[in-house]
């Protein structure tokens, strides 16, 4: 592609800088265990934003899985775009394009820029809509994590097996193959059935 | 559910040999940091996996950061302990959903608390669940003492348990119930060990490392030690310092102890949770160490300085007199306190917990002895919780008498 790396000490971690041509490409990178914490993922939307002065071009580089849980439409009218990566590859799931050089007469004027306010609340509407995606992959997450831990032991019964107790349970009727380990063999699997039955008293003491 | 001192543990049946484990703790934010309102989180306590997320922004943890059960008792005015109890009940009621159209029918709820709990304890969590229960997942629920939960889920119907935990040690005969009468509670646990291990620590000229208790915690794991006689082990000891060397350095730091010439003090730490009259003990109560007490806490006596022979002793002397043998023949330690290793070449000196406690009884004049660590100390109590509520017959109902049976909610 041409380009070459910027020096680096001029980028923060986890950010990469490129000159291309006339151009300066900057992006940000986020990784999958950066998920896990909010604010890893405010800071590089904001990080972004606050390179549109500086840079012509500006990516966001994502986990794959990202690209799987949103629309990666959503920064196409913001002029962000968007890489798309996994351990075999690196996609470019939305071109960014061109940001203008700022207008040094505008930056003076005293009054507030409406382009800025559609900015800020466009900016707003992207972080909602990542905050609800890693709402929704958290949810995904534990819910797997508690179906694998479900799945791995087939022979548990379903809930509704275990909610039927019957009066005179005969633990002797037992299926060892449905139950954990504890229970086989287990001697109060017949003591505690007679709970309540005639002759089945707690010794005072 | 298992209310644990440390941990609270839950979860169906479906969960096969392990439960789902989070802390038994809440977090109460500060409603007015930013953090709070970032996280746009409306629960007045946080529980479970969530809580170190808001640990990060706390200046002030100790007063925000409620452990509800340290000493397995709640006092009947603590409302935010019981915030946090009835916050764990929700989580554990609401993580596992049944399958819609699947003929259930709903849950029968096992709830174990310490065996120290006094009765407000039961009606107060009895209330939670129904309060809780908008859903009307929960069939019935009961609640059932911890050593019975331990003599359940080990499989043994007549026995003696020991569950000794970080404030307090319980022993509670069993035989095909618990018999509560008989009861022992010990005002002395894992934390006492901890508190003469931080007097080590200062004379050994570590003062100054002797007030950090995560720090203290792991010399005592990993120095402590447990004599078969004390005062054999001292001897010993301090005839062959080289042999006995206390050395522990922390991992990823510099720091390190060695206890030197004053190595035979390891015997000490772990005497003391079993027997702490010994005189040798008497130099560390004068020097300003608190001597455990007798403490009255609603009907129980905690008692401080009777030794684990004698309490075991005292205990199973309250049963019928042809119980006795039976429970003497399968006592069952249970709990964290009891986890003493021995090191090799050092097996002639010191032991392991159950062997302490057959010495402690052969003292007393019991020789039919068996003592034996529970198969899964960390479960063993939400492994009985299953099996109680999987056998007991649906029609036995609660009964405030005999503190046992189902409470039904719905259905």
């Amino acid at each position: 592609m041409g380009a070459h790396q910027t020096e680096r000490s001029e980028i923060p971690q986890n950010n990469l800088a490129f000159i291309s041509g006339s151009e300066k490409v900057h992006v940000v990178v986020l990784r999958s265990e950066d998920f896990v914490e909010r604010n890893k993922v405010i800071e590089a939307i904001l990080s972004l934003t606050s390179l549109r002065n500086s840079s012509q071009l500006l990516y966001l580089a994502a986990p794959r899985l990202l690209g799987a849980s949103i629309d990666a439409a959503i920064f196409k009218p913001y002029g962000i775009g968007l890489l798309l990566f996994d351990e075999r590859r690196i996609d470019e799931a939305v071109p960014p394009q061109l940001m203008q050089p700022p207008n040094l007469t505008q930056q003076t004027s005293q009054t507030p820029d409406p382009g800025l306010f559609t900015e800020l609340v466009t900016l707003k509407s992207m972080y909602t809509e990542m905050e609800r995606t890693i709402a929704t992959l958290r949810d995904d997450l534990k819910t797997l994590r508690r179906n694998s831990e479900t799945q791995t032991d087939t022979r548990a019964p379903t809930p509704s097996r275990i909610a039927r107790h019957e009066p005179t349970f005969p633990a002797s009727n037992l299926s060892g193959s449905q139950l954990p380990a504890f229970f086989s063999n287990n001697p109060w699997l017949d003591v505690l059935s007679k709970r309540g039955r005639l002759g089945d008293e707690p010794i005072a003491g | 559910m298992d209310f644990g001192t440390s941990d609270f543990k839950y979860g169906p049946i479906t969960c096969g040999e392990t439960p789902r484990i989070v802390n038994n703790r809440g977090y109460f934010p500060d409603k007015n940091s930013v953090v709070y309102k970032a996280f746009e989180s409306t629960d007045e306590v946080i529980v479970g996996e969530d809580v170190p997320l808001y640990l990060q922004s706390a200046e002030d943890l100790s007063s925000r950061l409620v452990y509800p059960m340290r000493n397995g008792m709640i006092d009947k005015a603590d409302d935010t302990a019981w915030q946090v109890v009835s916050a764990l009940t929700n989580l554990g009621l609401n993580t596992f959903k049944p399958e819609p159209n699947n003929g259930f029918q709903g849950y029968y709820v096992v709830a174990s608390l310490s065996s120290v709990s006094p009765r407000y304890m039961y009606e107060r969590l009895l209330d939670l669940f129904k309060q809780n229960n908008a859903n009307g997942n929960v069939k019935a629920i009961t609640v059932i003492p911890q050593p019975f939960a331990v003599a359940i889920g080990h499989g043994v119907t007549t026995c003696v348990v020991i569950e000794s935990g970080h404030g307090n040690s319980q022993i509670c005969p069993i035989s095909k119930y618990p018999i509560r009468a008989a009861q022992v509670v010990l005002n002395r646990g894992g934390g006492d060990a901890n508190a003469i291990t931080s007097e080590i620590l200062k004379d050994t000229g570590y003062g100054d490392l002797a007030n950090e208790e995560a720090f203290v915690r792991k010399v005592k794991e990993n120095i402590g030690l447990v004599p078969a006689d004390l005062d054999a082990a001292l001897d010993e000891a301090k005839r062959s310092p080289r042999r006995f060397r206390a050395k522990y350095k922390v991992p990823g730091t510099r720091v390190e102890i060695d206890l030197e010439k004053d190595s035979w003090s390891r015997f000490l730490i772990g005497e003391y949770v079993f027997n702490p009259n010994h005189e040798v003990f008497e130099s560390y109560f004068g020097r300003g160490m608190p001597r455990p007490r007798d403490v009255k806490m609603g009907d129980t006596t905690f008692r401080g300085m009777l030794d684990f022979g004698d309490a075991i002793v005292t205990s199973v002397e309250r049963c019928p007199v042809e119980l006795q043998p039976m429970l003497y023949r399968e006592v069952l330690l249970s709990g964290g306190n009891f986890s003493w290793t021995v090191p090799e070449r050092l097996e002639d000196i010191a032991v392991d917990a159950p062997t302490k406690i057959k010495s402690l009884l052969r003292q007393k004049g019991i020789k039919n002895v068996s003592v034996k660590m529970t198969k899964s100390p960390q479960f063993s109590v939400w492994h009985g919780c299953l099996i109680y509520g999987f056998a007991v017959p649906d029609d036995y109902e609660w009964d405030w008498q005999r503190l046992e049976g189902w409470m039904k909610l719905s259905g």
